[in-house]
């Protein structure tokens, strides 16, 4: 018998939104509404099963991370050492910060007991009792609804001791992060945790080993966790039904820019960038140039009919020189100056970076964002470019972290694609379009 | 594990960074966050290297095969590796000379280089500058950025004792890092981040006692000692490498001079005594040395006034007044920070005089060589039970910093063939500490109790007491009873937990000082302890050298003939070194009835007021000579050039008397000395290596010791010593400057009861000796007990003074 078709489309009927089903509905975000639509199922059926059996279902389900480096949560969390009485945590990464990712934000303001249970779920697969939601500061609306949350699940009994008379005790911890994008970074966001300066930590010892406070944890995204709770209702064939073959189960998608209706779609994995932008996001308002396909950090890419018709998984944009990263679409017109745009790309990098190492500091922060600047206001020189792509080849693999890494995203694409436009405000002192006042001071 | 450096191939122990392997192999590649002692942190990314290694094969476990040379196949990390968190691997390749290699360094030192004002020509690291000989050596010798640089703060006081020019900081993290792996006083850290960050504390100053460590490590000038600013260039100076004699300890210094001042200290490597680090009070305790009113010339009394004269007229003088005197009527008191040289020395003179009036001070009533198995620093450094009584940090503030190393659990590391690893791997950013190790008992609550898993704070004056207990249950004679533990401020389980783990230890090791020394009989105990639970001990002697002018027997030959004999009247003639032994008014008074008193001092102070002669003496900076410290080991004092006029040690005024009494006395010289030492000790002193000579320990057997029915409490003021040497305070400007008069530290509910507030400053008489002290309420004091500075003339011991004798200076002023 051959195996059915995976489902790549949002259009395949088969194909059935799940995470987001209740974003947007009124009052979505109460327990009552939770519970009458099939909450907390998930985990009263995942605290019958042994935690191995529920890793086993997650690496069967083909789940990777969706925090954007996509490493397979099932695999992630069997690195754990084994139960020796020492506390352990799992922290859910909700600091999303990178521009162009906002697929987290509703699923805490409108549907944060889901997070809750995928937690639950997954902490008792790992065994920690105690479970982390770091959760970004200027997310205020989706830090009260959660803690709303928090309250109605510890009255109610799906957070605290013997939880569903299983004898696991599972608690959650809220902490809100004081605005620090590398706070997203698993190393730093554990030193902000715990009080200390957002620096990342050397790796390893991986936060398996010694993580917060030095004892073993995990960390994961929130739509990673959000997903395991429909892995669990739903099995994990009808995840791993979903995408290609290296990219299993169903995604946010997020898509702003230019574009008739920006905002969150979920789809399955693989469904391509014409999907999301045409279908579903009622296509551009106006002429596009270039496409950066998930998150600022990913390098852009030109908006044609070969990109567009990419499909949406990690192994088909890595082929074309790009990552699949948070699955933040940003569309870009083509009459904004795209040297002005990468500057507003780096202007925030620059902010962000950490101070920890030379390369971040002085090269992002320091230097390359000067140099921006200084094209930007129409006093390029010619060698700048040839300058910037050689202070990207001394950045680039060299940095503690990936954020400066993350920044010569768009700084090298840009160039790749665009050489002509720098080349242009070079020379003439003014950009060949007129528009660069959109993102600028 | 085998390891191939570019061409190099050595072997290695598992756990060795790559970057310690790229410097064994004789290579090098520069870095700047990487420190000695230090936790690596790949934060300046300066050494990044090509590494790769050899991988086996997931399902056969045979490594992959190169097919074209038969030889396992390297795989390259896909980035280069900062080699200072990288650990090798078996059958690692390690490429530092590649142009990748190249590229990269000289992109990261023009990284650093960007926001680095090149103010070299004016800045006090020039010379001595990592980033200039980096810069150098691996920069492409030109900069593109041409940007206006970052403008902070050039002259940020962190302290007193420390400038900050926050222009120049690249943010290595060393000093931040020290201040929480190294003491544990976490007081500096970043501010702000990315390009902006600085380094800063959040309080005023930086209250720790070992700030200026800081300043020898950091990689450019960014971190100063504040006393030597500007004062000169660093190829200007003589360095000259001694060792420090403001505690038992004996740690590596260098003494940098320049035209005959001392302008800064720093310190050196000893990696069984110091490792790299000093305290505030020895780094920057030097300035009394240059003072203007040093004594540089011998002075004479004639007609009531001391007058200028020569050493060979000082000498006649002196002989002439002993030839009217007999026998045993002349003393000599050393100090007991006198090199053994000067030990012989006087002890040759005394034998020509024929005198037992021989003695060191301060002294106290129990040896400072413990009779049982020593320890030394790295025992310490090692161990897995430690007991502290007494207050270390004060006392030899190097020994809390290797207790505090043992907390981390990491052994001393082995050294490589280029020395100290760099990046020793087992250590990590914001450890984990066994505090359970640790048990600090003092008589108030002292500095080293916040990082010890159990303390104490017994009634001052109760050692011998809770060693008695201690012993007692050791020995299962007796139970530590309810109501005994609780005199002593703690509880029968607290105790027996102590016993339980000094007994279950592998190195267990007892510290004692001052407190325990001032009752011979606690030392008898605290040594009868030790042997029951297998302990090692460490003693801190008062000063520099007092085990070596013990070991030596620069001793009385009576009990009779000791120093507050001496100064009570059993010598005629008294020739006193370094000590203002006139301070105590009854001293005083049987001073002025000598027939000859010569003082050998470096300043005018009470004692020269009394004197006969005063000779010029040198201080521990310009002295040559040995020391033995609190574990046992010989150290070498070597002199700096300082411009100290006539001044002589004790050997040199030993050499004038000599020749004018028409003798040549041994240790008439430091060589003199040397001939005899070397056939008394079988060692060389003028060969003694840098990390000096730790002598075999005597096997002694443990004095007995009998419990007494009670002991009663003998004072409420307890003398206790202090790191900063509080009779040069005064000309210590900078270091006075931070730490203020000598305090008078006492509960706020007793200075409530006086009437008696902060600042306050008190003068009263303590046995015989008038002492004026700052008042400071302190609830890290017991009420009942007040703490004042020992001083070399008054030495730790707890003593009696009615509280209402304490005069604030004002009314004694009016008063008088």
């Amino acid at each position: 018998m051959e195996a059915p078709q995976q489902i790549t489309s949002r259009k395949d009927p088969r194909f059935k939104v799940s995470m987001y089903e209740h974003v947007g509905v009124k009052n979505s975000w109460t327990l009552s509404y939770y519970l009458g639509h099939g909450g907390y199922q998930a985990a009263q059926k995942a605290l019958t099963m042994q935690p191995s059996e529920i890793i086993n279902e997650v690496k069967a389900s083909g789940l990777r991370g969706r925090g954007g480096a996509g490493f397979p949560t099932g695999v992630k969390w069997s690195f754990m050492p084994p139960v020796d009485g020492r506390q352990r945590f799992l922290v859910c990464n909700a600091d999303e910060s990178e521009p162009g990712s906002f697929k987290d934000r509703y699923i805490l303001e409108d549907d944060p007991h889901q997070l809750i249970e995928g937690l639950l779920i997954g902490g008792y697969a790992i065994g920690a009792s105690k479970g982390v939601i770091y959760i970004r500061g200027e997310y205020y609306q989706g830090y009260q609804r959660l803690k709303q949350a928090v309250a109605e699940a510890r009255q109610a009994g799906y957070l605290g001791s013997n939880i569903f008379e299983s004898g696991f005790d599972f608690d959650v911890i809220l902490h809100r992060g004081a605005g620090a994008y590398i706070c997203g970074e698993e190393t730093a966001l554990m030193n902000s945790f715990e009080g200390l300066r957002a620096n990342p930590r050397l790796k390893p010892p991986f936060p398996a080993q010694a993580g917060v406070y030095g004892l073993p944890t995990t960390i994961n995204n929130v739509t990673s966790l959000a997903s395991v709770v429909h892995i669990i209702n739903n099995g994990a064939d009808w995840f791993s039904s979903m995408g290609t073959d290296d990219s299993k189960g169903n995604k946010l998608y997020q898509i702003s820019g230019s574009v008739e209706r920006p905002g969150v779609y979920e789809m399955p994995m693989g469904a391509s960038f014409r999907e999301l932008i045409y279908d579903l996001a009622g296509g551009p308002t106006m002429a596009i140039k270039a496409i950066i396909p998930g998150g600022s950090s990913t390098p852009m890419l030109p908006f044609d009919d070969e990109h567009l018709d990419t499909p949406m998984d990690y192994g088909s944009i890595a082929t074309k020189g790009s990552m699949l990263g948070t699955g933040g679409v940003i569309l870009i017109p083509t009459e904004k100056c795209i040297v002005n745009a990468t500057w507003n790309l780096v202007r925030f990098y620059a902010h962000e970076s950490c101070g920890k190492c030379t390369p971040c500091r002085e090269g992002i922060a320091g230097w390359m964002v000067k140099i921006y600047q200084k094209l930007v206001k129409g006093f390029g020189q010619e060698g700048d470019i040839e300058l910037i792509e050689d202070m990207a080849d001394k950045i680039r693999g060299k940095a503690f972290c990936p954020l400066a890494d993350a920044c010569l995203g768009p700084v090298q694409s840009s160039i790749e694609h665009f050489r002509g436009e720098y080349e242009y405000l070079i020379k003439n002192g003014k950009p060949m379009y007129s528009k660069s006042d959109w993102w600028s001071e | 594990m085998k390891v191939k450096v570019n061409d190099a191939e050595l072997e290695l122990k598992a756990g060795t960074s790559a970057i310690d392997a790229i410097f064994a192999a004789g290579y090098d590649v520069p870095y700047f966050c990487s420190q000695e002692y230090m936790s690596p942190i790949g934060a300046c990314r300066m050494c990044l290297a090509k590494i790769g290694a050899p991988r086996k094969d997931r399902d056969s476990g045979e490594w992959i095969i190169d097919e074209q040379t038969g030889e396992p196949k390297i795989f390259f990390f896909p980035n280069l590796m900062a080699s200072c968190t990288t650990a090798i691997m078996e059958g690692m390749v390690i490429d530092t000379l590649s142009k990748e290699v190249k590229d990269a360094q000289n992109g990261m030192i023009e990284f650093t280089l960007v926001n680095h004002p090149l103010d070299c020509p004016t800045c006090d690291k020039g010379g001595a500058c990592e980033l200039q000989d980096r810069a150098y050596e691996y920069g492409a010798g030109q900069s593109r950025f041409v940007f206006d640089k970052r403008h902070q703060e050039k002259h940020h006081a962190l302290s007193e004792l420390i400038t900050l020019d926050r222009e120049r900081c690249i943010h290595c993290k060393r000093c931040v890092r020290y201040f929480e792996e190294i003491p544990g006083d976490e007081v500096l850290d970043f501010i702000e981040r990315g390009v902006h960050s600085y380094i800063g504390t959040l309080e005023d100053g930086l209250p720790s006692n070992f700030t200026g460590n800081i300043t020898d490590f950091c990689p450019v000038g960014a971190l100063l000692d504040s006393t030597s600013r500007f004062r000169g260039r660093n190829w200007e100076y003589d360095h000259t490498r001694s060792s420090c004699l403001d505690c038992a300890v004996g740690c590596a210094i260098t003494i940098d001079a320049r035209t005959g001042r001392i302008e800064r200290i720093k310190a050196a490597r000893n990696t069984q005594v110091n490792n790299d680090w000093i305290c505030d009070g020895g780094r920057f305790g030097h300035e009394y040395v240059d003072a203007d009113e040093r004594l540089k010339t011998p002075l004479i009394r004639r007609d009531g006034k001391l007058t200028p004269s020569t050493w060979e007229e000082a000498a006649a003088f002196i002989n002439d007044k002993l030839a009217d005197l007999g026998a045993k009527e002349t003393g000599i008191i050393l100090r007991a920070d006198a090199t053994l040289e000067e030990g012989v020395a006087a002890k040759a003179l005394a034998a020509q005089l024929e005198t037992g009036q021989l003695d060191h001070f301060p002294r106290l009533a129990a040896s400072v060589i413990p009779q049982g198995v020593r320890a030394t620093l790295n025992d310490v450094a090692t161990s897995d039970a430690i007991l502290v009584l007494g207050d270390v940090s004060e006392e030899a503030p190097i020994v809390d910093l290797r207790i505090k190393e043992a907390l981390k659990g990491v052994t001393p590391p082995e050294l490589m063939p280029h020395g100290v690893p760099l990046a020793d791997l087992r250590l990590k950013e914001r450890m984990p500490r066994q505090r359970e190790i640790l048990t600090v008992a003092s008589p108030y609550r002292c500095d080293l109790m916040k990082h010890a898993g159990s303390t104490l704070t017994y009634p001052a004056g109760t050692e011998v007491e809770l060693l008695a207990s201690l012993l007692q249950a050791a020995n299962g004679e007796g139970e530590i009873s309810e109501e005994a533990a609780m005199r002593l401020g703690s509880s029968p389980e607290q105790l027996n937990d102590l016993l339980k783990r000094l007994s279950g230890a592998k190195n267990p090791v007892i510290i004692y000082g001052a407190f325990v020394l001032a009752a011979s009989e606690a030392s008898n105990a605290v040594q009868a302890l030790a042997k029951a639970v297998g302990a090692k001990l460490l003693a801190i002697g008062p000063m520099a050298n007092s085990y070596g002018l013990e070991a030596l027997a620069v001793l009385p030959s009576h009990a009779r003939y000791s120093v507050q004999e001496m100064l009570r009247g059993s010598a005629k003639a008294l020739i006193v070194s370094g000590l203002d032994v006139a301070k105590d008014a009854e001293a005083a008074k049987a001073l002025k009835e000598l027939e000859l008193l010569v003082v050998h001092d470096s300043f005018a102070n009470a004692t020269t007021e009394l004197a006969h002669v005063v000779l010029p003496a040198k201080t521990a900076y310009e002295k040559e000579g040995t020391v033995v410290n609190l574990e046992g080991r010989y150290l070498p004092l070597k002199p700096a050039p300082v411009e100290n006029g006539q001044s002589e040690d004790f050997c040199g005024l030993v050499k004038f008397l000599g020749e004018t009494m028409g003798t040549r006395l041994e240790g008439r010289s430091v060589r003199s000395a040397r001939r005899l030492l070397k056939k008394r000790l079988q060692l060389d002193l003028s060969e003694l290596s840098e990390e000096g000579y730790l002598s075999p320990a005597k096997a002694k057997a443990a004095s007995k010791f009998k419990l007494k029915e009670s002991y009663e409490l003998e004072g409420n003021l307890l003398l206790t010593p202090s790191m900063i040497r509080h009779e040069q305070l005064s000309r210590n400007a900078h270091l006075h400057a931070v730490y203020g008069d000598a305090a008078l530290r006492l509960n706020p509910a007793d200075a409530v009861a006086q009437d008696l507030n902060d600042g306050d400053v008190v003068a009263f008489e303590l046995q015989g000796i008038e002492r004026q002290a700052v008042i400071k309420r302190s609830e890290a004091v017991p009420v009942g007990l007040m703490l004042l500075p020992a001083l070399p003339e008054q030495p730790a011991a707890l003593l009696w003074l009615e509280p209402t004798k304490l005069i604030k200076a004002a009314v004694a002023e009016v008063l008088a």
